[in-house]
C-alpha cells in the first residue's frame, strides 16, 4: 500500500481512477453492437441446433452405444476447468496476501461465473430428455459422483457469484455518488438498487471484509471438489485411460492452466479495449506469465505420471488406449495439446519477453486451444476402446466425430460464455475500483464522499 | 484385417477342398469294423449322427446339406458309399479341410458305430434300422406340485385313424429356460400309455420357484409339446445381491451411512456458510441506514 495521500491529490486520483474504470461501461461505439451481435447471433445459431436435438433426439449427435460421452463432456470439463482459477486468483492468491494479483481478482471471478454456468448449461444440452432434469435431484443416488457433481456446481456458482457481487458493493456506491453523466440512467438505477444504501461507514467494511473472507475460505475446498469430483466421473470407473488414481490433482492442475490461460486473454483484451494499461500493468502480465509457468509445470508434472507409468507396462488394454494415443489416430492432436499447450508455452514463458502483454496473450490462446483439445482426447479415446469385444455393429459405433449440431451447441456455449463475460464487463467495472484506489493510498472517508 | 484373415482362412479351406483326392494309407484302408452291424450300434450310430454330423451332412437321402465348398455329401449318396469301412473311419477320425476332425471328440467305439450307421443307407446291406413315417399324437400331461410329479398320458392315430394309447414310449420332460428348453429327464409310458416323472430335487425355477414345463414325444411323432406353464416345482433361483453388499456405490436403500452423512455434512455446511454470508449482505444493507 502506498502512502496515504492528501484529500485534494486523494479526490484527484479517485476521480481518475473512477473514470477509467467506467469507461467500459460507457464505452460503447459500433464495435461493441457489432460483438454482440456476433455472439447473439452464435448464440441463436447453437440455439436453433439444440432446438434440432430436442426435436429429433440425441440420434443427431455422433454419439453411439459405444461412445456415450461426446463433444459436450469435453466442453463440460473444460468449462469447469477454466472456472477454477476464480478459486485460484481471487481466493488463494488473495488469503495469501500476495497484491499484485488485486486487479485481476473480478477478471478471475467473470471467468468463474461464465465457465460454472456454461459447465450446468452444457450438460443440460447432453440430456435426451432434458424436461427430466428435475429428477437427478428428485431421484439422485447419494453414493453416484454425478450427484456431487451437480451439488458441487451449483454451489461453486452461488460462492463465485456472492464472491464477484460482495466486493463489487462499494464499488457500484462509488459510480452511483461519484459516476459520470455519461453513464446511462437504467445502469444507474441497477447500481442504486445493488448498492443496497452502502454509505462507507466502518461497520459496513468490516462486514463486507469479514463476507469476503468467509467466501474465499469456503471456495477452497468447493473449488477443489468442483474439479476433484469432476474428475471422478472418469476415474470411478474401470476404463482404461480413466482408471487411474491421479485424475483428482490431474484435473486440478490442468485446470489452472486452462484458467489462468483465460484470464490473460481476458486482462489483455480489456487493456486493449478499455485503454486499462496503467492497471494492468507490464508487471501483471509478467506475474501472470510466472504463474502460467509454474502450474504448466506442475501439470506437466502431472502428464509424465499420467502417461510415462503406464507406458512402461503397456497392459493390454491400457496399451492400445496408449498406442491409439502416441501414434494412432489421435496422435496428431494429443502432440498437438502437450507441444502447445505446455512444452513450447513453458520454454517460451521462461524468456521475459514471452510474458510481456501480446506475446503472453498470442500464447495463451495457444494454450486454450489445446487446454480444450486436451479434454477432448481425455474424453473420447477411452469410450472408443470398450471392454467387451465389438462385434457386429455398424462401424460408425466403433468411431466417434461431432456432428454439425454438436459443434453448433459447443459454439453456442463459447458464445454464451463470452456473452456473460461482456455483460459483466459492460455492466460492472473489471477491477474492484475502491481497493485499487486505497491500495493507491486514497482514504476511505473520501471513497463515500459524494461528488461535488 | 480381420476380413482379409477370413478371406485367406476361405481360401486355404477351399484349396485343401478342392483337391480331389482324399487319400487313406493303405493300412487303414481296409481296418475292419470290430463293431457288429446291428440294430443297437446302428441307433446310437443315429444317435451321434444327429449330434454331431447333420448340422452340416443334412437329414439322410434328403440330399440337403450345408452349401459348402466342397458340399458335404449326403449319407446315402454314391460318394459316400463308395468309401471302404476303413476309409470312413480315418476320415471321421482325422478329418480334413472344413470337415473337422473326431478322434478327440468321439470314441473309437462310437466311431465305428457311426460308420454302422452310415452302412444302414448301403443298397448292398439289408437295413436293420427302418425309419417309420411319423405318426400323429398325442399328449395329456399334468402337474401335482405336491408331489412334483408329472402325470402324462399319450395317444397315437394308428393305420385305421383311431387314437390308441401309446405304450413304452420314451417321453421328454424338458423346463423352459431363457434360451431354449432344458432336458431334465425321459420316462417311458406304461401299457395304459400313461407315465409318471419326479421331478428332480435340483430343479431351479424363477425367483419363486416356478418352472415352465415342456412334454414331448421323440421323433416319429407328430405331435404339439405340452407346456405347463408356471408350476411350483423347482427351486427359487438365487439373485446375486451385488448391490446389497457393502459397495460404495450402492442405492439409495443400501448407502453407507458414513458416506450419507459425509455428503450431507458437506453440503449442509458449504450451504449453511452461504446463507451465513447472505446474511452479511441484509446486514450490509441494514448498517447503511444508520448513520
Amino acid at each position: 500500500m502506498e502512502k496515504t495521500k492528501s484529500p485534494e491529490e486523494s479526490r484527484k486520483l479517485l476521480d481518475k481512477i473512477t473514470f477509467d474504470l467506467t469507461r467500459s461501461i460507457v464505452k460503447r461505439d459500433e464495435l461493441t453492437h457489432f460483438w454482440y451481435f456476433i455472439l447473439i447471433m452464435f448464440a441463436g445459431v447453437g440455439l436453433w441446433g439444440w432446438g434440432i436435438q430436442i426435436r429429433d433426439g440425441l440420434g443427431v449427435t455422433g454419439m453411439r452405444d459405444y461412445v456415450s460421452w461426446g463433444m459436450y463432456i469435453a466442453n463440460f470439463v473444460f468449462f469447469v476447468a477454466i472456472s477454477l482459477i476464480g478459486f485460484l486468483i481471487s481466493s488463494s492468491l488473495h488469503l495469501l496476501k500476495i497484491k499484485w494479483s488485486h486487479p485481476i481478482s473480478r477478471v478471475a471471478e467473470q471467468v468463474a461465473i461464465a465457465g460454472v454456468a456454461l459447465a450446468g448449461i452444457i450438460i443440460v444440452n447432453d440430456m435426451g430428455r432434458p424436461d427430466r432434469f428435475l429428477n437427478v435431484f428428485l431421484h439422485g443416488r447419494f453414493a453416484s459422483p454425478i450427484i456431487w457433481d451437480v451439488t458441487v456446481v451449483t454451489t461453486y456458482l452461488t460462492i463465485s457469484v456472492l464472491l464477484y457481487y460482495i466486493p463489487l458493493i462499494p464499488d457500484l456506491a462509488l459510480i452511483r455518488d461519484r459516476g459520470g453523466d455519461d453513464i446511462p440512467k437504467w445502469k444507474m438505477q441497477v447500481y442504486k438498487i445493488l448498492a443496497l444504501g452502502w454509505n462507507g461507514n466502518a461497520e459496513q467494511y468490516k462486514l463486507v471484509y469479514h463476507a469476503m473472507r468467509v467466501l474465499m475460505i469456503l471456495i477452497i475446498p468447493v473449488g477443489l471438489s468442483i474439479h476433484t469430483v469432476t474428475s471422478w466421473l472418469f476415474a470411478a470407473t474401470l476404463r482404461s485411460g480413466w482408471d487411474t488414481t491421479i485424475f483428482g490433482p490431474y484435473f486440478v492442475a490442468g485446470a489452472f492452466v486452462a484458467g489462468a490461460a483465460a484470464v490473460v486473454i481476458l486482462m489483455y483484451a480489456y487493456r486493449v479495449r478499455y485503454k486499462l494499461g496503467e492497471y494492468f500493468e507490464n508487471l501483471h502480465f509478467d506475474y501472470m506469465g510466472k504463474l502460467l509457468v509454474f502450474v504448466c509445470l506442475v501439470y506437466l508434472y502431472f502428464n509424465i505420471n499420467e502417461f510415462w507409468v503406464p507406458a512402461y507396462k503397456m497392459k493390454t488394454a491400457e496399451g492400445i488406449h496408449l498406442r491409439n494415443l502416441f501414434v494412432g489416430s489421435f496422435a496428431p492432436m494429443f502432440w498437438w495439446t502437450q507441444m502447445t499447450g505446455l512444452i513450447i508455452p513453458i520454454f517460451l514463458m521462461l524468456f521475459k519477453f514471452f510474458r510481456k502483454p501480446l506475446p503472453l496473450a498470442i500464447i495463451s490462446v495457444f494454450i486454450l486451444i489445446a487446454s480444450w483439445l486436451k479434454r477432448y482426447i481425455i474424453v473420447i479415446p477411452t469410450l472408443e476402446h470398450p471392454f467387451l469385444p465389438v462385434q457386429n455393429v455398424p462401424e460408425h459405433f466403433k468411431h466417434y466425430s461431432p456432428t454439425s449440431i454438436e459443434i453448433m451447441i459447443t459454439i453456442f456455449s463459447f458464445a454464451a460464455a463470452l456473452l456473460i463475460i461482456t455483460v459483466l464487463a459492460k455492466m460492472f467495472p473489471v477491477i474492484t475500483i475502491w481497493e485499487y484506489a486505497e491500495e493507491k493510498g486514497v482514504n476511505k472517508e473520501i471513497l463515500s464522499e459524494p461528488k461535488k | 484385417m480381420k476380413i482379409k484373415l477370413l478371406f485367406a482362412a476361405l481360401f486355404f479351406l477351399a484349396q485343401q477342398g478342392m483337391a480331389q483326392e482324399w487319400l487313406v494309407p493303405d493300412d487303414q484302408k481296409n481296418v475292419q469294423n470290430p463293431s457288429e452291424y446291428n440294430l443297437d450300434n446302428v441307433k446310437k450310430g443315429k444317435e451321434i449322427y444327429l449330434r454331431d454330423c447333420k448340422s452340416c451332412h443334412g437329414d439322410p437321402g434328403k440330399n440337403n446339406g450345408l452349401p459348402l465348398v466342397p458340399p458335404p455329401p449326403d449319407f446315402t449318396s454314391d460318394i459316400m458309399q463308395a468309401n471302404t469301412d476303413g476309409e470312413l473311419f480315418y476320415k471321421i477320425t482325422h478329418g480334413r479341410g472344413g470337415m473337422p476332425q473326431f478322434e478327440t471328440t468321439i470314441s473309437e467305439d462310437d466311431r465305428w458305430r457311426l460308420v454302422n450307421y452310415i452302412r444302414n443307407f448301403n443298397p448292398e446291406n439289408e437295413p436293420v434300422l427302418v425309419e417309420e413315417p411319423p405318426k400323429k399324437a398325442k399328449i395329456l400331461a399334468s402337474v401335482n406340485e405336491e408331489a412334483r410329479q408329472v402325470e402324462v398320458f399319450a395317444e397315437y392315430q394308428d393305420k385305421d385313424s383311431n387314437y390308441v394309447v401309446l405304450a413304452e414310449t420314451p417321453i421328454s420332460i424338458g423346463a423352459k429356460k431363457a434360451f431354449g428348453t432344458l432336458p431334465i429327464g425321459q420316462v417311458l409310458t406304461n401299457e395304459e400309455g400313461r407315465a409318471e416323472y419326479h421331478i428332480p430335487e435340483s430343479l431351479i425355477g424363477d425367483e419363486q420357484g416356478m418352472v415352465t414345463l415342456v412334454i414331448d414325444l421323440g421323433e416319429g411323432f407328430i405331435t404339439d409339446d405340452v407346456v405347463l406353464d408356471a408350476a411350483k416345482v423347482g427351486q427359487p433361483k438365487p439373485t446375486p445381491k451385488l448391490i446389497q453388499k457393502d459397495v460404495l456405490w450402492s442405492t439409495n436403500e443400501n448407502i453407507q451411512v458414513w458416506l450419507l452423512l459425509s455428503y450431507l455434512a458437506a453440503v449442509l455446511g458449504a450451504w449453511g456458510t452461504i446463507g451465513y454470508v447472505v446474511f452479511q449482505i441484509f446486514k450490509i444493507s441494514r448498517a447503511g441506514k444508520k448513520q
